[in-house]
This record gives structure tokens, C-alpha cells and sequence, in this order.
């Protein structure tokens, strides 16, 4: 469930960014300026999250706080279509330059959610460590699979879900996707546990 | 790792310099990945003339004889010219989105003196492209704006009699100059009467030639069309006003506009290749949006009319 989460978010991060490039080019175009500031301020969010992530990770962490971590960025993105057009309008008729347009632009429709994606990586990571000695597996794992969830979420983005359906439509799908992935995960307690043969493994401690 | 090395060194000596082949009597006179596109400049020394494209042949984005630098060496820019004849008057102030060797506003412009005109073009090395190879000159009534389109269109103040879209990067269009979104824009930056023509080049009939003609027809009240002869391309004329303009005058005006203004291209013949855009229409075609636009991936699925 977690590697899922971890996957999942992973996806969710670069299939944003994709569509990001097409909420921004109605208002500002599609210059070096627009993808320089979508690149770097998906970039930001995430380091901004890993060290949040990492700081929370070490207060008490639970899978219903992780639930709780990923429906902020579900909610978000439901909600996209109704703040998009209006801040992109509005920073639009400001004209704050051709660098600084996009850039804010960007900030404020994409900073929030990908700090939210970012704190996922380390606080799992937490989770998921039970021994020292088998921890760097499960970090390198961890790694792993969010880098493959990118590349998956990449590649079906640019090559198929855009003649699919509408970017708004998308967007809130995303949304709809990690808020149906948090709530299960918010009644569930996962926590790792050591078994027998001495592997770790992820066991839900509910029943 | 040396073998990584190894591979790395082939990679970037090899793949930009001889990636792309060219014909034996064709001589490369520049090249350049500027911010926007791979840039080639290339001279056919057989047939004399000189051209700007991208990887491909199929990417050419414009070009002259080397001998009369100022005639119009592809076919899609004479036939653009023939919307001139939907125009009453002469067209005062125009508007280019997009560059390439800039032969059709050195072209119009040496007909049309008196004209205000502006050309949005995104990428700065395509407009020092045009100045150095293809004898384009910005003077006090033509103005390059280095700008998006897109933005440029938005942004801009002024009304015109007359826009030409013809922004490509390799065979495509970017996908927010083609949303109904853009078009509506386009169409509040023209004068009552005023014209927008554009440049769409359809190697076969696909969805985004579909989705183009379906797009043009929500946004504007006319459509009319005229298909290349020599080329993949079509050339769209829309207008804001209500009123249609029938073949036969179209025809009757671009004799006239051809010989009152020395135009050395059969603007009458062109003319004649009129199309009311009903003939392309399918209603099943989606339109396209600024939510919707799958312009590249449209380009390579087969049309469903028909």
C-alpha cells in the first residue's frame, strides 16, 4: 500500500508539471521563461517538502497522518479549475514581465501541491524503515518506484491522457485519484513489523 | 565508465553535426539550436535557391531564389496572398504571427508601402536568420516584436485589417495558437471588416485538419478554403463581418488587387481554388481548447469523416 502511495505520487508530481506547461501557455505563453519557471518551481516544492517531510517524519509518524499529507494536494487539484483561470487572468493583466509573469504564475498554482507531494518521499521512507541494516534497501526501493511512477505518469500524460480528456478534467482527476487512495489509508494503521524468516515487511495492525 | 565516456563522445560529436542528411547539391551555410528550434539554413546550388528549416526537409519554414530574393518561392505564401482579395479596401495596419524567412512582409510590403505592419515572432535567432540570409529588413512601418503570439495578440492594442497565423515549429502548430480561445482573441484585434488567413498544412486529412475546420468555423462566421496544388497545405481565410463573399467576386477582385499592384504570382488562378469550408466540415470533429488541444498527437490519426 505504501510503495503504492509512494508510486502513485510519484506520477501524480510529473503528469502536474506536463499539464502545467498547458495551463500556463494561454496567458503566457509557451517561451524558455514559462518552462524555466514550471521546471524550477516544481523543483522547489519538492525540496521544499523533502526537508518538511523529513522534519515531520520524525514526530510521531502514522499512515493516517500520510493519508492526511496527500488529500491536501487531492483537494487542491479537485478544486483546480476554479482558482486556475481567474489567478492566471489576474496575473495576466498585472504584466509583471516576461520572467516574472510565468514565474509567479507558477508559484502560486503549483508551488503548494508540490510541497505536499514532496514531504510523501521521506515521511514513507520513515515508515517504512524498521532496521538499520536493511534500511538503505528501503530507501533505494522507495526511490526507485517514485522515479518510476514520473516516468509512468510522464509518458501516459504527453502521449495519451491529452487526447483523452481536457486538462481541467485531468487535473481533478489526479485530485480524485489521491483522494480515494488517502481514505482507505487513513483507517488502515500501517506500521512495519519484523517476521519470522527475519524480512521486513509492511503489516496492517488493525485486525 | 570509459565505455560511458565513449558513448557520450560519439553521441555529441556525431548526432547534431551529421544527423541530418542533405542532398549533394545542397550546401549548409548555418546552423543553430536556438531556445526554440534546431535552425538550418540551407542553399540548393541546382535550383538556386536558399532555405530555413528544421531537421527535415519536411520542416521548411521558408526560403528565396537566390536570384530574386524577392519573388515568392513557396507555394502556401502566394496562396495566402489571395485573401487580400476579401479585403474592400487596401489593408492599413496587418499583423504576421510568425516569421520564418520573412518573405511574405517583404513581399507585401514592397507592394503595399503605405501599410503598418507588425510580426510577432517568439525566437530572436529566427529573426537574425531572415536579416542575414533571406534579405529581410525591418524598417519605420515594419516592426519585428521578438514575443509569443499568443501574447502578442493578448496584449496588443491596436485593431488590424489584416492577420496572417503562420506560426509553425517543425510540422506543427503550437497548440495555443490553434484553440478557439486564441482565435477569439484573434478576432477581437480585427477590424470590422477585417481578415485573418492562416497557413495549415495537412499531409493527409487527419484529425487536426478535422478539429482546424471545425474550430475556425465556431469562431468566425465564414470559412473559406483553398487547397496547394504542389503542397500538403491549406490556407484558411475567416472574417468577423457577416457578410459572404461569393467565388466569383473573389476572383473578379484579385485580377484587379493583381494587376493594380504588379503581384508577378497568378493571384486569379489561386482564386479560383475556392472552397467553402462546408465541403471540409465534420461535425464529428472536436474543437479545440485551451483545456483540449491535442495538436501532435491529432496530427498523426487518421480523419474519422468519412
Amino acid at each position: 500500500m505504501i510503495k503504492f502511495v509512494v508510486f502513485l505520487c510519484g506520477a501524480i508530481v510529473m503528469s502536474f508539471e506536463i499539464l502545467g506547461s498547458r495551463v500556463l501557455a494561454p496567458n503566457f505563453g509557451s517561451s524558455v521563461f514559462v518552462w524555466g519557471s514550471l521546471i524550477s518551481v516544481f523543483l522547489a516544492g519538492l525540496s521544499a517538502g523533502y526537508y518538511l517531510g523529513g522534519r515531520l517524519a520524525d514526530i510521531n509518524p502514522s499512515s493516517r497522518k500520510l493519508s492526511l499529507i496527500i488529500i491536501a494536494p487531492g483537494v487542491l487539484f479537485l478544486t483546480f479549475p476554479l482558482y486556475s483561470g481567474p489567478v492566471s487572468d489576474w496575473i495576466f493583466m498585472k504584466d509583471l514581465g516576461v520572467r516574472m509573469s510565468p514565474l509567479i504564475a507558477s508559484s502560486v498554482l503549483f508551488l503548494i501541491p508540490s510541497v505536499f507531494l514532496g514531504i510523501v518521499s521521506p515521511y514513507t521512507a520513515k515508515l517504512m524503515i524498521c532496521s538499520l541494516h536493511t534500511s538503505g534497501k528501503t530507501i533505494g526501493t522507495l526511490y526507485a518506484l517514485s522515479t518510476f511512477g514520473s516516468i509512468i505518469g510522464t509518458l501516459i500524460t504527453s502521449f495519451y491522457l491529452i487526447t483523452l480528456a481536457g486538462v481541467n478534467a485531468l487535473i481533478m482527476g489526479q485530485g480524485v485519484l489521491l483522494i480515494a487512495l488517502a481514505i482507505p489509508l487513513y483507517f488502515m494503521n500501517l506500521k512495519c513489523s519484523v517476521d519470522r524468516s527475519g524480512s521486513v515487511r509492511i503489516m496492517d495492525d488493525t485486525k | 565508465m570509459t565505455r560511458i565516456y565513449y558513448l557520450f563522445v560519439v553521441c555529441f560529436t556525431l548526432f547534431p553535426l551529421q544527423g541530418f542528411a542533405l542532398d549533394p547539391s545542397e550546401k549548409m551555410l548555418f546552423e543553430k539550436n536556438s531556445l526554440y528550434q534546431y535552425i538550418q539554413v540551407i542553399e540548393d546550388t541546382a535550383k538556386k535557391e536558399r532555405y530555413v528549416r528544421n531537421q527535415k526537409k519536411e520542416y521548411t519554414q521558408g526560403g528565396i531564389y537566390i536570384h530574386a530574393p524577392d519573388k515568392l518561392l513557396f507555394e502556401f505564401t502566394q496562396m495566402s496572398f489571395v485573401s487580400l482579395a476579401f479585403l474592400d479596401g487596401d489593408p492599413k495596419d496587418v499583423l504576421f504571427v510568425g516569421l520564418g524567412a520573412g518573405a511574405m512582409p517583404k513581399y507585401f510590403t514592397g507592394r503595399y508601402p503605405d501599410a503598418v505592419i507588425d510580426i510577432a515572432e517568439i525566437d530572436p535567432d529566427m529573426l537574425a536568420v531572415a536579416q542575414r540570409y533571406f534579405y529581410f529588413k525591418e524598417n519605420e512601418r515594419m516592426k519585428v516584436h521578438v514575443d509569443d503570439g499568443r501574447l502578442f495578440v493578448k496584449r496588443a492594442k491596436k485593431k488590424y485589417d489584416w492577420i496572417i497565423l503562420d506560426a509553425y515549429q517543425n510540422d506543427y502548430i503550437p497548440f495555443h495558437l490553434t484553440t478557439l480561445e486564441f482565435l477569439n482573441e484573434v478576432k477581437s484585434r480585427l477590424k470590422e471588416d477585417g481578415i485573418v488567413v492562416a497557413n495549415i498544412t495537412a499531409p493527409y486529412r487527419n484529425k487536426f485538419f478535422d478539429s482546424m475546420v471545425m474550430t475556425y468555423k465556431k469562431a468566425f462566421p465564414h470559412l473559406v478554403m483553398f487547397k496547394g496544388k504542389k503542397s500538403a497545405n491549406f490556407i484558411f481565410v475567416a472574417s468577423a463581418s457577416i457578410k459572404i463573399k461569393d467565388k466569383d467576386s473573389i476572383v473578379a477582385r484579385a485580377r484587379k488587387i493583381a494587376s493594380a499592384r504588379k503581384f508577378d504570382i497568378d493571384l486569379e488562378d489561386i482564386a479560383s481554388r475556392y472552397e467553402p469550408s462546408e465541403i471540409y466540415a465534420w461535425a464529428g470533429a472536436k474543437i479545440l481548447t485551451d483545456d483540449f488541444a491535442p495538436v501532435n498527437l491529432y496530427q498523426y490519426q487518421k480523419s474519422g469523416a468519412r
